[in-house]
């Protein structure tokens, strides 16, 4: 636990640092970065070692002469810190030339110190081994992330995307307090560890009220809402972090309370499949629609917590259904892609972040061609698209591979089980599918071509700060890509400690995919190889020309004929137009000369729109008709505490 | 191994010469006599020894765009058993990592249309990646149904040995369901007629051919033997399963795969000759056609065969 604390206390003083620095703006970021970055890079090497090392590291202290905060760490909490630290550690890096305003020194320094507090309470998050430690860190990390958001808050759209954010995690919170309160009701005790003596009705509603919860910090459909709103809201390095990792503290909350309550029914493996399966479908589908690249991408972590729960409930439902192999399979997949996915999604977003920096615009369709430009950026934005489309040889391939391996398990076995998981094999294929051709509207429309627009362009890339760590990431999608056997192997660490009884899983059958994904990428470069030689034997000697591309006959081309973004994704937009109902606005075409014309078009998440008519207007309704409780006199306000307590008294 | 690995580069250097079938059935019904079968063998040999001019909108992804699609072709065909001889590579899953391969292929042929900043390549590029998603979904539909059938998640497992006939006897009828799919599949994939024509004339009108309009020289030749190759391995599955007999002789093997090969290029042949390309918005409907087909191959043969 020593290496721990140190990390936790690294990484705070950090924070405070910057506080007290702030008059000296690069020495500010130089402190709080290096304090921040080897924090997280001893709570990386921390985790690392507990995780090479399963056992139960333990502590707990008395706060207050009321409760204790008990912190564990465990297979599964090492996992998830490995990526929190991970993430963290580069993108406090990527922040030292990211947060480059010295006009805004004190907001940078304050920005510094609710990083610094985000990255501590998510590492305490997946640390808490009670209900009260759980609860105070998860509040600590929603509302350092909220200011986070905000911190550009002169733009009322930041400040609504804050304060979106602010309800939807609290709504979340409250229904964690809720069954957080069920669970001490029917066990006396605040431990996780206690949780499976309560009887099986309890246990489900704890499940299903904390997976609201959870799925609202995760970003599970329908509870994603706040999601594309605040992650374009926040830096980017910030986005990296939320949507890299913040989110996951979802899915460690959900295995974490199945894995303490044990309670292996196949309802609730089938619910978190099935809203891991619209999740998934949804959350690319709406991406697809997306003008505004941070959107996009945050679409994107809605689709990749799906894909995470497909994996997930397949491991519930090789539980319930006594497969351990698509148990442990399932488990793997979706842990391993946790890590995956907070490895290309903040590389994506940093990416995204060095994009937004140099041309001043997050709107895809008035970009173009950046590729010329922005060498680093623009490789290592293609690996992480690979690599969120899951394509070989980079690491989403692997996660999504045992998946898809549990997946046909389950297939093989009875009729409910049958039934969801080619359900979940199909929509895997289909998000895959979607993904891609996501992807390469990113990547054509925003890295490739010609500049959209004479103003938009992009200087040189500079900041090594930046760049370093999107190197970092790519090579890590690369290096899991070609050899998971390490990786699967910190994730098949993680899983043991889940409760399902297996006790040590064997390692050698699991070692034998990895070792088949390597061979499959081995072969695939000596082909690449033989094939980029013999290009090489081809051009040997011969005349290269350079001209325009080929217009099919037209002569007078203009950048502004390209294909947009908007149109790549028309078609398949129509295709899934009753989930993702588009509005278009452009004046009809007249006259022989028409005069100067405008197209607008939205792509409507269904479940915002209907979040207003089916909870938001009741709640207003509700509370309209209660405005006469709020009447403003202090007196009564003193009433109201004192009579709060005295019917209390009667319940204690 | 050895053998295995012959049969491999056999596949590569046969592969033009049946795509020649397609435009000599395409001419018999057109009346005409038809380039000859080494036709395709001749516009290679003419492409390699050419340069290449290339667009100024260009990056380096342009070039590594013929060279990943062919190799993700290449590929894939060592996995795959010819005439009932086992594949030189193959393990299980060995079908995951195929279907994504391919999928690697056509991100990197997409992203060398979109490096051109045309917009015609643009609008093939769109296409190119609408419609095979539903063909992966068709894919994994008819995958589900082996791997039930057979407990095996690789493509060796289906068609050596005793397999495709097992297939054919296990499943019955539905089987013919799923050749159908996937010979719609096949179509999809390798852009013919209805979905994709290839001969057509106007940009508007292509998907893949629109896609690769910059390229030339080698480049293109890659990208042409790379479709070869794909066409190849799509065909060469339905042919063991049109021709699911093992005889325990290599050299009648090889004559009822040939046989089968033939049958399926002649079958793309005619459908070219005698339909019209789908008008683009109904292409999908044609898909999802394969997709209900594979869907009620596998709930009928689980459910009720089984």
């Amino acid at each position: 636990m020593n290496s721990f604390t140190l990390s936790m206390v690294l990484i705070c003083c950090g924070g405070l640092a910057a506080l007290f620095l702030w008059r000296q703006f690069l020495l500010m970021k130089a402190v709080a970065v290096g304090f921040i970055g080897i924090g997280c890079a001893v709570g990386l090497t921390d985790a690392l070692t507990k995780l090479l090392h399963p056992g139960s590291y333990a502590v707990s202290l008395k706060y207050l002469n009321l409760f204790y905060l008990s912190f564990q760490i465990d297979g599964l909490s090492a996992f998830f810190l490995v990526s929190i630290f991970l993430v963290s550690l580069l993108a406090a890096v990527y922040s030292f030339h990211y947060l480059n305003d010295s006009q805004k020194a004190l907001r940078t320094a304050v920005s510094y110190l609710f990083f610094a507090l985000l990255i501590a309470s998510m590492a305490l998050v997946v640390t808490a081994a009670n209900l009260i430690t759980f609860m105070l860190a998860w509040e600590i990390m929603s509302l350092s992330s909220f200011f986070l958001v905000i911190y550009d808050y002169e733009s009322a759209d930041n400040r609504k995307a804050g304060y979106l954010y602010f309800v939807f995690s609290h709504v979340g919170a409250m229904f964690i307090l809720a069954a957080f309160g069920i669970f001490y009701g029917n066990t006396g005790s605040f431990m996780f560890a206690d949780g499976n003596t309560m009887p099986d009705s309890a246990k489900l509603t704890i499940l299903i009220l904390t997976f609201i919860g959870f799925g609202s910090k995760a970003g599970v459909f329908p509870f994603h809402v706040w999601l594309p709103h605040a992650h374009p809201a926040a830096p980017s390095h910030i986005s990296a972090v939320m949507s890299g990792v913040m989110i996951k503290t979802g899915i460690y909350g959900i295995v974490r309370l199945y894995a303490s309550l044990g309670l292996h029914t196949p309802l609730f493996g089938e619910i978190v499949l099935v809203a891991g399966m619209i999740s998934g479908i949804l959350g690319v589908v709406y991406a697809l629609g997306q003008h505004d690249i941070k959107r996009l991408l945050a679409y994107h972590s809605v689709e990749n917590i799906g894909i995470i729960l497909i994996g997930i409930g397949i491991g519930m439902l090789g539980v319930s259904f006594g497969n351990p192999i698509m148990a442990v399979l399932g488990f793997a997949g979706g842990l391993l892609h946790v890590l995956n996915h907070s490895i290309f999604k903040s590389l994506l977003f940093m990416g995204a972040g060095v994009v937004i920096q140099k041309t001043g615009t997050r709107t895809i369709d008035m970009l173009g061609g950046l590729l010329k430009n922005m060498k680093i950026t623009g490789i290592t934005f293609l690996v992480g698209s690979l690599a969120i489309s899951g394509l070989p040889p980079f690491n989403g391939f692997v996660s999504e591979f045992f998946i898809y391996l549990g997946g046909f398990r389950g297939a093989a076995l009875d009729r409910t089980a049958f039934v969801l998981s080619i359900m979940a094999i199909v929509s895997l294929a289909i998000i895959g599918g979607l993904a891609l051709a996501c992807f390469t509207k990113v990547v054509g429309v925003v890295f490739q071509g010609e500049p959209r627009r004479p103003d938009v362009t992009a200087g040189d890339e500079k900041g090594p700060a930046m760049l370093l760590p999107m190197l970092v990431l790519a090579g890590l999608c690369f290096i899991i890509g070609v050899f998971p056997r390490m990786f699967i192997y910190l994730a098949l660490n993680a899983i043991p400690v889940s409760g399902l009884g297996y006790g040590r899983i064997p390692m050698e059958p699991f070692m034998q995919i990895t070792a088949n994904i390597t061979l499959a990428a081995t072969v695939f470069f000596v082909i690449l190889a033989g094939v980029v030689a013999l290009r090489l034997v081809f051009y040997k000697d011969k005349t290269i020309g350079s001209a325009g591309t080929w217009g099919c006959g037209f002569t007078q081309p203009t950048p502004k004929m390209q294909y947009t973004g908007t149109s790549y994704a028309a078609s398949i937009l129509e295709f899934f137009r009753p989930a993702a109902p588009l509005e278009e606005d452009h004046p009809a075409i007249s006259g022989r000369f028409p005069i100067k014309t405008h197209y607008h078009s939205h792509v409507h998440d269904i479940a915002e729109r209907h979040m207003v008519h089916v909870v938001v207007n009741p709640v207003l309704w509700l509370f309209d008709r209660l405005r006469w409780i709020q009447h403003g006199d202090i007196h009564l306000y003193i009433g109201y505490i004192l009579l709060a307590i005295v019917v209390l008294l009667f319940f204690i | 191994m050895i053998k295995s690995l012959m049969f491999w580069v056999l596949a590569i250097f046969l592969a033009p010469f049946f795509s020649a079938l397609i435009l000599k059935v395409k001419a018999f019904f057109g009346g005409k006599k038809g380039p000859p079968l080494l036709i395709n063998y001749y516009t290679l040999v003419k492409l390699f020894k050419k340069g290449s001019v290339y667009s100024t909108s260009t990056t380096f992804v342009f070039k590594l765009g013929p060279m990943v699609s062919l190799s993700s072709a290449v590929t894939v065909l060592l996995f795959l058993p010819l005439a009932g001889q086992a594949p030189v590579f193959s393990f299980n899953g060995d079908l995951l990592f195929i279907l994504y391969l391919l999928g690697l292929g056509r991100f990197f042929t997409i992203a060398a249309a979109m490096d051109t900043a045309s917009p015609f390549e643009g609008m093939g590029a769109a296409r190119e990646a609408y419609f095979p998603i539903i063909c992966e979904a068709t894919l994994f539909m008819i995958l589900i149904l082996f791997y039930v059938l057979t407990g095996e998640l690789r493509l060796a497992a289906y068609f050596t040995g005793s397999q495709p006939f097992g297939l054919w006897q296990m499943a019955g009828s539905p089987m013919l369901f799923v050749v159908i799919a996937l010979f719609i599949i096949l179509l999809a994939e390798n852009s013919r007629v209805p979905v994709d024509d290839p001969a057509t004339h106007l940009e508007l009108t292509m998907i893949h051919e629109v896609m690769v309009l910059d390229h030339s020289g080698p480049d293109f030749g890659f990208i042409e033997l790379g479709s070869f190759c794909k066409l190849f391995f799509y065909a060469s599955i339905i042919a063991q399963l049109i021709m699911p007999f093992e005889s325990g002789y290599l050299a009648l093997n090889l004559c009822l795969f040939t046989a089968g090969l033939v049958v399926v290029y002649l079958a793309v042949g005619i459908m070219e000759s005698v339909m019209a390309r789908y008008r683009m918005d109904r292409v999908p409907k044609f898909l999802l056609t394969s997709f209900a087909l594979a869907f009620f191959a596998t709930v009928i043969t689980l459910e009720f065969i089984k």
